[in-house]
């Protein structure tokens, strides 16, 4: 008998429709129609209107795209079209919402709005009044990026060794370390404001019993930051340590056997067996911790409020945006500040990319 | 079914339909009316809730409903500006500081109430009889004119508050005399008799280190003499020093002289930096926290409530705690005067100071059945019996047939200074830049406080800014 052999048909492959035709899935279309809708609207309809029609274009030109993609069996494209949605309503739409309005004079208490152009970029770099506060906050920020970073590292670094061994009580007292990493930040900035009072605080009533004398932590600059990047270490030290503890214990206990076979240094063991499987977890954290510290606003707040010259550009932000409602002027300054973010991430990307070459 | 069951039946029917339309009518007439309400949350506040919950019944049959949003002093007003200028429309009714009238009704977020005062006689009589000062400030928009927009809420003055037990002491009486050659206030009128230099004098004098003799016992803990506010915060150190500049003859931004007025040249005068240099003095007598530029008037509260300073020059809405001896040590040993005041050249004191407290503001998208209500409320509020109580509960009243009743002193120690300092109030700007000339006042003083800058060039810094940004938006020509 003989047996005909199964041959698999071949789609016929849909075709895209023509630009004008009249179709569900014709994207190309409903893109044409939503910027000549969009800008007709928003040239000649009031704000409150034409915000409307702007958002029914792109529902518009979205729902082609979901036809289209139907229609043309792009199923992977269409089971991340839902995660897509929500990075454009959630990310994507504010950050362009919030670059159009740096370009408008617009405070949030007052219902007028005037194109300016690139006065309020101008203004936050260059003005003599607005500009000079700007540049201290980074500067400052860029002070506590430092500090606080290179802080996390080195003491995440050396508890993440201290926890790689076995000792008596480990496991209580590295739930004792990570603690600080769990508790709100309102919690450990109240806890620090305790800690540091000059009248209450157990600082100053141990230093005061040492010297003798009236010891105030917060009283100047150095004390100041000492003490918010001492705060921020407190609670993000576990972190960095989390994560380098997860390179260590995935050292295979082979290559320490072999090293004590071949009598190599403690030090030639760390750098030839221990950081290259940590390296890439430690730039993880640098990035993280980076990152965050230059969002550092929280904990300045409630420890100096921004005093002793220790305000961040973060901060600096919502006492502009949220505080005395300009909101273009603070667009622009998130800008400027995403832009630096943009560039450091970047260049962090670089080097670790070129490192990881001439590994 | 016979003819007379059916008829009973249809009468039955009419009957339950007749009782539900009178009861459906009775419905309609009493709404249930809910205003929602912003208010920072501390003891005028939770009084206020109180009493309305236990007493209030609206003469209009509604029943009314205050939904009140108790929001802590430091995010009060971040909460309050994401509210209106995010559109939400939550609320009828906010307690607003007065300084936000401006920012606020330009906005398009507070309502004119000068209609709702017109309409009802006997209401305006009851408002045109608020202390004039209170009133300006609380209520009128720009600042002292006839456009009124707020209602006293609480009304608040900065007051001295002292341990008696400590500045009454014989020996610490005697060594005082000796050393200043003059008497160390102790009683009520002693203290509105007090002066600046008085008060630093009290401060040199009671700085004590821990083990070192105070009233007849060694000190548990250091000790201090005085205590004010000067922090970054908010407006804790500009409600001070305001003081300080108009008692020595200098003055703000006034912005009542707009456009003409002038910001260079009267916020820096020689008479400001004056002012500004002897409040600076007065820091280094006072608890350690103040030169870290954190004194805020809840530190200020805190300390004076434990027991660690003699006198605290702070707000009468905090004064409560200090005398309930569930959260105060010195509960039962207070005296309370006006705040020192400064000689002026024909010997008078002159004693200027920067006015605190609330009005309650309604907003615009407040429906008529709520302003209604909300009328009803605040005249009920304002009425001579519940002002009396509230001011026997810890509160204040500006009503001047209330606060001048003989028994309104007998409340509470503090109320002998509150007639005669009411007279002396002033209030800061209340143009729609009010956060941002803070904001920017409060840094400088900051680095004044921190011991950064002297207080010449802070005040030439605030001048400068305020000169720029009043000319920008056109309040100086």
């Amino acid at each position: 008998m003989s047996v005909t052999p199964v041959t698999s048909v071949p789609r016929t492959a849909r075709t895209s429709p023509a630009l004008l035709e009249v179709s569900a899935d014709n994207w190309r279309l409903a893109i044409l129609v939503g910027v000549v809708v969009s800008a007709l609207g928003v040239a000649a309809l009031p704000a409150s209107v034409s915000f409307w029609i702007v958002g029914a274009m792109a529902a518009m030109v979205a729902a082609a795209f979901v036809v289209n993609a139907y229609r043309r069996r792009y199923y992977g494209g269409l089971l991340v079209t839902p995660a897509i949605a929500v990075l454009f309503v959630m990310n994507i739409f504010p950050l362009l919402w919030s670059l159009g309005l740096s370009f408008f004079a617009y405070q949030s208490n007052q219902q007028s709005i005037r194109f300016v152009g690139l006065y309020n970029y101008i203004k936050v770099l260059t003005n003599d009044i607005a500009a000079p506060d700007n540049w201290n906050a980074l500067i400052n920020t860029a002070m506590f990026v430092v500090l606080t970073v290179s802080t996390q590292m080195i003491v995440g670094f050396l508890l993440a060794m201290l926890f790689a061994k076995q000792f008596p009580l480990r496991k209580y007292l590295l739930i004792l370390v990570l603690t600080p990493m769990m508790l709100s930040v309102v919690a450990s900035g109240v806890f620090f404001t305790y800690y540091y009072d000059p009248t209450f605080g157990i600082l100053s009533y141990v230093m005061n019993s040492i010297t003798d004398g009236q010891f105030i932590l917060m009283d100047s600059k150095a004390g100041a930051v000492a003490g918010i990047v001492f705060a921020d270490a407190w609670m993000w030290s576990p972190f960095v340590m989390l994560l380098v503890l997860a390179g260590l214990v995935s050292v295979p206990k082979y290559l320490y056997e072999a090293a004590a076979i071949d009598r190599v240094s403690a030090w030639r063991r760390f750098w030839s067996i221990t950081f290259p499987y940590i390296r890439g977890l430690l730039m993880l954290a640098l990035l993280f911790r980076t990152i965050e510290a230059f969002k550092l606003a929280d904990l300045v707040i409630l420890l100096t409020k921004g005093g002793n010259d220790t305000m961040t550009i973060s901060y600096h932000l919502i006492r502009i945006a949220n505080e005395q409602n300009k909101t273009s002027e603070g667009a622009a300054i998130s800008y400027v500040m995403l832009f630096m973010v943009i560039v450091l991430t970047n260049l962090y990307l670089y080097l670790a990319k070129r490192r990881n070459r001439e590994a | 079914m016979t003819a007379t069951t059916k008829i009973k039946g249809v009468m039955a029917a009419a009957g339950f339909a007749a009782s539900l339309m009178v009861g459906g009518a009775t419905i309609s007439y009493a709404d249930e009316v809910t205003l929602t309400m912003a208010v920072p949350d501390w003891p005028p506040t939770r009084i206020m809730k109180k009493f309305f919950d236990e007493q209030y019944k609206p003469k209009s049959g509604n029943t009314v409903k205050l939904d009140v949003d108790f929001i802590p002093w430091p995010d009060f007003y971040t909460r309050v500006n994401a509210s209106l200028t995010s559109g939400e429309q939550k609320y009828n009714f906010i307690v607003s500081d007065s300084q936000w009238l401006g920012a606020f009704v330009e906005g398009g977020y507070f309502r004119k109430i000068n209609d709702l005062l017109d309409a009802d006689p006997e209401f305006k009589k009851t408002f045109m009889e608020i202390h004039p000062n209170p009133l300006n400030a609380y209520a009128t928009y720009p600042h002292k004119s006839e456009n009124y927009y707020g209602f006293p809420q609480f009304p608040d003055v900065l007051v001295n508050f002292a341990r008696k037990d400590i500045i009454c002491h014989e020996e610490e009486q005697k060594n005082f005399q000796a050393k200043y050659n003059k008497k160390l206030p102790c009683t009520g009128e002693e203290l509105d008799a007090m002066t600046w230099d008085d008060f630093r004098n009290v401060g040199e004098f009671f700085r004590r280190k821990k083990g070192e003799m105070l009233a007849g016992k060694p000190a548990e803990d250091d000790f201090y003499g005085i205590a004010f506010q000067a922090g970054k915060a908010y407006d804790f150190s500009s409600m001070q020093i305001n003081g300080f500049i108009w008692q020595m003859g200098g003055n703000i931004w006034d912005e009542t002289q707009a456009p003409s007025g002038q910001a260079e040249g009267v916020v820096n005068s020689p008479e400001a930096v004056k002012a500004l240099e002897t409040y600076l003095s007065l820091i280094e007598y006072m608890p350690p926290v103040a030169k870290t530029g954190t004194m805020d008037i809840f530190k200020e509260d805190e300390l004076f409530r434990e027991g660690k300073v003699a006198m605290a020059v702070n707000w009468i809405g905090l004064g409560e705690a200090s005398l309930d001896p569930k959260t105060s040590k010195v509960s039962d040993k207070l005296v309370f005067g006006m705040m020192p005041g400064t000689k002026g050249p024909d010997g008078k004191m002159v004693r200027w100071s920067n006015i605190g407290g609330q009005p309650f503001v309604l907003t615009t998208w407040t429906t008529d059945a709520q302003i209604k209500e909300a009328v009803e409320f605040v005249k009920w509020w304002l009425s001579s019996d519940i002002q009396h109580q509230f001011a026997a509960a810890g509160g204040q009243s500006a009503v001047k047939s209330v606060y001048s009743d003989p028994k309104y002193v007998t409340y509470r120690p503090w109320n002998r200074a509150w007639a005669p300092s009411l007279d002396w109030q002033k209030d800061v700007w209340h143009v729609p830049q009010f956060f941002e000339l803070l904001t920017q006042q409060q840094d400088q003083f900051d680095l004044a406080i921190t011991g950064k800058q002297d207080a010449k060039t802070t005040l030439d810094n605030i001048a400068k800014f305020q000169q720029n940004l009043l000319t920008e938006v056109g309040l100086i020509q």
